[in-house]
Order: C-alpha cells, then structure tokens, then sequence
C-alpha cells in the first residue's frame, strides 16, 4: 500500500481547513468592539453595576409626562439648552436637527432636549419652538419641569454641566454635550453637540449601538 | 508651491543632483520671497474672493464684518445664510433683507421681536438686541450682508449707518 500520497492529500485538506478557521476567526475579530459605558462602576460579585441615568419626571412640549419610562427600550440621546440662548443652542439645535433627519423613521432612538430656563421655556414656547424647528413631538421631546429638578439630572445623572450665573451673555452656563444613552439607562457615548464632526460620530455610534442588541 | 517643485528634481539624475538642488532652492527662495511680498502688499489679485469694489476700505469693512457676522449673528442665522426652519429667518435669500436696509440696520442694534414675514414665511422669535455693537461695527456687518450671497450693493458706510441709527424709531420694520 501506498500510504504517502493519501496522508499529503489529508495534510493539505487540513491546512486548508485551518486557515480557513483561522480567516474565519479574524473576520469575526474585524468586528467593532462594543461602545464604552460611562460612569463609576461597582463590581458585587459576578455583577457589574454601571452608573445609570437617576429617575425623572418632566413635562414636554404637548404638555405629556415624560419619565424614564418613555424611553424604555429605547435608545435616546440628551442635551441641555434654552430657547432664547443665542450662543451654542442654536448651533447645537442646528447639529441636533441633523441626528433627528437621520433617526426620524428609526422607532428605536429618541431624542430629549431639556430646559434649563424653565421660568422662561414654558409648555407652549416649548411647543412653538418645536413646531417651528419642524420636529414631531413623539420622536423628539423638548421637556420642561423644576429647575432644580433639571439641573440635578443634568449634574449627576449625565455628567453634564448646567446653572444659571448671570455673569454669562444669556445668563446661564451650561455644556454643549450630546450624551447617548442605551435602553439599560447607561451612558453610552459622549459628544460636543456643536461640533459636526462630533455629531457625525454620534451618529454613527447610534448605528453601533442598535447593532448590540440585534447580537443579543 | 516651491517645494513641490524642488522633491522631483531631487529624485532625477545623480549627476547633476547636487547643481539641480542647489538651483531648485534658489528658486524656491525666490518664490517664497516673491509669494511674501505679494501677501504684504494690498492688492485685489491676493484678494480671497473676487469683492465688488477693491478698495482697502471696503476690504477692511467687508473683511470685519465677516469676522463679525460669524461671531453675532452665524449661530442663528447659519454661517452660509440660510436660517434654521422657521425658528430663525435666513439672511441669504431674503426679500426683507433685500428691501429694508435701514431696518435690518436698526434690527442689529436694537434686535427684533413680533412677526417677521421672510420669503412669504412667517417667523416669531425673539432677537435679542446686541447693545455692544459700535456703528462702524454695524456698518461693517451691513457691508458684509450687502456684498455677499449675490449682492453687490458696495459699501455700507458708518456715516450712513449712525444717521439711520438715531431714527430707528421712524423706520418702518
């Protein structure tokens, strides 16, 4: 019997195979690593607990509540601004109205815009601004609520700066962030809403996202 | 420009490479002094754009007033002019921009409030009034509002801009 030809034959198979595996296992590698969560994180034994966003309640521009729960399984992006602010909001509204064009069919992503001029941002301003930006309202909620209210979510919940100081042109000082947020109320991705580049990338990590919980 | 020009000569025969290169930064030098000069000296041919009216005046109005539109007024009013929906009104095409400069004068100033019908639409916020700007400022935002987007409207001069100032209240918005 003559073995050699039949175990090169084998040999050569198994390469192939091998490589084939080892190709496969690249391309699976090629794919994007998960987006980071932001926030201080606690492990509890097998557990890790990430920092979420805190409970809320606030009132939007058809006057309907809004709470955590109208964002539940969904994936959101929020900001803080004021409608009579002439120095970032509009740029960052601007910015915002462009991830809107971008989500507006996806039922998956919201949008939150908080006030942090309640006194002057009232329901029915809220609502005119809105309209005028040409927004639907289930897709992208403009909220309104107690200003201590809206400036403690914004400190400790989204990391996000917020307060009034006269001292400032309009008289409030507050970031210019976009911050995404997952449907477990974790913060996902972080980005200066008055940047295009920046929003260009949130999104794309808005896509990134969905993609996890399709794998799921 | 210059150095362009010097890499592929450099990579030619090594004969003559020394001579070539040595040739090749003279000229270079030559072309960064000549590109220095031109640059230092105002003339319309270094202009950025082609300007309706090259003189240093205008330039200098046209040119602030640039820097200035972005500073004040680009945030709401986009930097290339076309507003944002119906919440601020464009200047760019604009049938109220184009037959109310006395207005749109007073309105950098003093700022805007009640309806604003632009291009048959109908807009309704609030501009704040911008107390920091001087008149040759305000002139200087003008000339760039007047010369740009297709107009060609020249200069718009401070000595014009502080009368029509002092009689806002007289104008029809």
């Amino acid at each position: 019997m003559n073995n050699r030809p039949f175990s090169s034959t084998w040999l050569v198979a198994g390469f192939a195979l091998l490589t084939g595996c080892v190709l496969l296992a690249s391309c699976a590698k090629k794919e994007e690593p998960p987006l980071p969560i932001f926030g201080e994180r606690e492990v509890e034994g097998k557990d890790t607990i990430y920092h979420t966003i805190g409970d809320f309640k606030f009132v939007d521009q058809d006057s309907a509540t809004i709470t955590n729960d109208t964002f539940k399984g969904k994936i959101y992006v929020a900001d803080f601004f004021f409608t009579s602010c002439r120095t970032i909001c509009p740029i960052m509204k601007t910015q915002m109205l462009r991830v809107y064009d971008s989500i507006q069919h996806d039922p998956q992503v919201k949008l939150l815009s908080h006030t942090i001029d309640p006194k002057y941002d009232t329901v029915g301003l809220l609502h005119d601004y809105a309209d005028r930006l040409g927004v639907k309202s289930d897709i992208w909620h403009f909220v309104t609520g107690k200003q201590e209210d809206i400036y403690k979510i914004a400190q400790t919940s989204y990391f996000a700066t917020a307060m009034e100081d006269k001292g400032e042109v309009d008289g409030f000082i507050h970031s210019g962030a976009f911050l995404l947020i997952d449907k477990e109320r974790r913060i996902r991705g972080k980005y200066d809403g008055t940047k295009e580049d920046d929003v260009n990338r949130l999104m794309g990590d808005i896509a990134r996202l969905e993609k996890e919980y399709v794998t799921k | 420009m210059s150095q362009n020009k010097v890499e592929p000569q450099r990579r030619k025969g090594a004969k003559e490479n020394a001579k070539r290169f040595a040739l090749a930064l003279r000229l270079g030098a030559f072309a960064v002094q000549t590109a220095l000069l031109l640059a230092c000296t105002p003339s319309k041919t270094d202009a950025p754009k082609t300007l309706p009216d090259g003189s240093p005046k205008f330039q200098q109005y046209y040119v602030h007033g640039e820097e200035l539109y972005l500073r004040y007024c680009s945030n709401c009013h986009q930097k290339n002019g076309t507003g944002l929906a119906r919440l601020y009104p464009p200047v760019a095409t604009s049938d109220y921009v184009d037959k109310n400069k006395d207005a749109v004068i007073c309105l950098i100033r003093n700022g805007k409030s009640g309806t604003l019908i632009v291009n048959g639409i109908s807009f309704d916020k609030v501009m704040q009034p911008i107390p920091a700007l001087t008149d040759i400022e305000i002139a200087e935002i003008a000339t760039y509002l007047y010369n740009t987007w297709n107009r060609h409207e020249g200069i718009v001069e401070v000595q014009h801009v502080s009368k029509v100032l002092t009689s806002c209240d007289t104008i029809p918005q």
